[in-house]
């Protein structure tokens, strides 16, 4: 939408249309040089400005809600098969304690196991850690990246 | 270059340099829009709701439409909405209140483009803005007013005659 180029044309058109106005060429004339006269006293680069300031706390809140909701949907995401492989890792752990009971003491067999879930929970618990992380990263990046 | 639509995704999502390419876009006609529907009065403040209800309404902007008819129809609304609030304020020759202080030569302020604009009613003088400032056609016209084209025929052919009214009453 750009101001106009032939502005004439809107009123010619109507002459087209109206007897009145095409019998008073001299008065249609007179309203599209009055038309044409008004001018805009706006600074607009000084309005652009101020808009800026005014939306840029708007626009940092929009930015930060979509990343906390994109941060709790991965993580979200992330957490639904866990049980699955909490159950699955129990059922290899017992099946492993089971046969290390068979060529080890006791105490060396649930060492072993104890040693091992720990070693899981760590791992599980640096992947759950990172996936915020790598969530934030990613989104920052590509802010970034759109400037 | 990205289109304004692809833009106000871009937006929605806080991104400050879409706004900024879009302010620039369109910060002229838009506030030209707004003076001359308002007079020159209170157009930072309309500016900047329009703005601020694009950026909050940005999610919710039909990509089948054009953002152009979207956010003059924002401006539109706030326009109507302004000249509902404050009717009395709003018919008052806008010369007068812009600058109380200036002397005004009462001829030429009585052939002034604004006051003349000021002088239509709503729906008229919507129309001759849209028409003859912002060079559309009567179909974007109708598209941005939700209104038949013939309505906006009908609403430019009697501005145009209450213009003439008025410039044969205002003659000297």
């Amino acid at each position: 939408m750009t101001e106009a180029t032939d502005r004439h044309s809107v009123l010619e058109a109507h002459a087209g249309e109206c007897a009145e106005c095409r019998n008073d060429a001299a008065a249609l004339d007179r309203i599209g040089r009055l038309l044409q006269s008004s001018v805009v006293r706006v600074d607009v680069a000084a309005l652009s400005q101020h808009t800026m300031t005014l939306l840029r706390p708007e626009l940092s809140r929009r930015a930060r809600s979509l990343l906390v909701r994109r941060v709790l949907t991965a993580t979200l995401l992330a957490l639904l098969p866990l049980p699955l492989v909490l159950i699955y890792d129990a059922y290899l752990l017992d099946a492993f304690y089971q046969i290390a009971r068979l060529l080890l003491p006791a105490a060396i067999a649930t060492y072993l196991v104890a040693t091992y879930v720990a070693f899981l929970g760590l791992l599980f618990g640096g992947t759950y850690a990172a996936i915020p992380l790598l969530v934030a990263r990613r989104a920052t990046a590509a802010a970034a990246s759109g400037e | 270059m990205a289109t304004d639509e692809a833009l106000v995704v871009e937006l929605a999502t806080g991104n400050e340099p879409a706004l900024c390419e879009l302010l620039r876009r369109y910060e002229r006609p838009l506030s030209n829009f707004i003076y001359r529907h308002t007079a020159g009065r209170d157009v930072e403040d309309i500016f900047q709701e329009t703005w601020l209800r694009v950026v909050r309404q940005a999610k919710r902007f039909d990509r089948n439409k054009r953002f152009s008819t979207w956010l003059f129809q924002i401006a539109i609304n706030l326009c109507r909405d302004w000249h509902r609030r404050a009717p009395e304020e709003a018919s008052a020759d806008p010369k007068e209140s812009a600058d109380a202080s200036r002397p005004i030569d009462r001829a030429e302020a009585r052939l002034d483009a604004d006051a003349l604009l000021a002088r239509l009613p709503e729906p008229q003088r919507e129309v001759v803005i849209l028409r003859y400032y912002h060079d559309l056609s009567e179909d974007q016209v109708a598209e941005l007013l939700d209104c038949p084209k013939g309505t906006v025929k009908s609403r430019l052919h009697n501005a145009l005659a209450r213009l003439l009214a008025l410039t044969k009453e205002d003659k000297p």
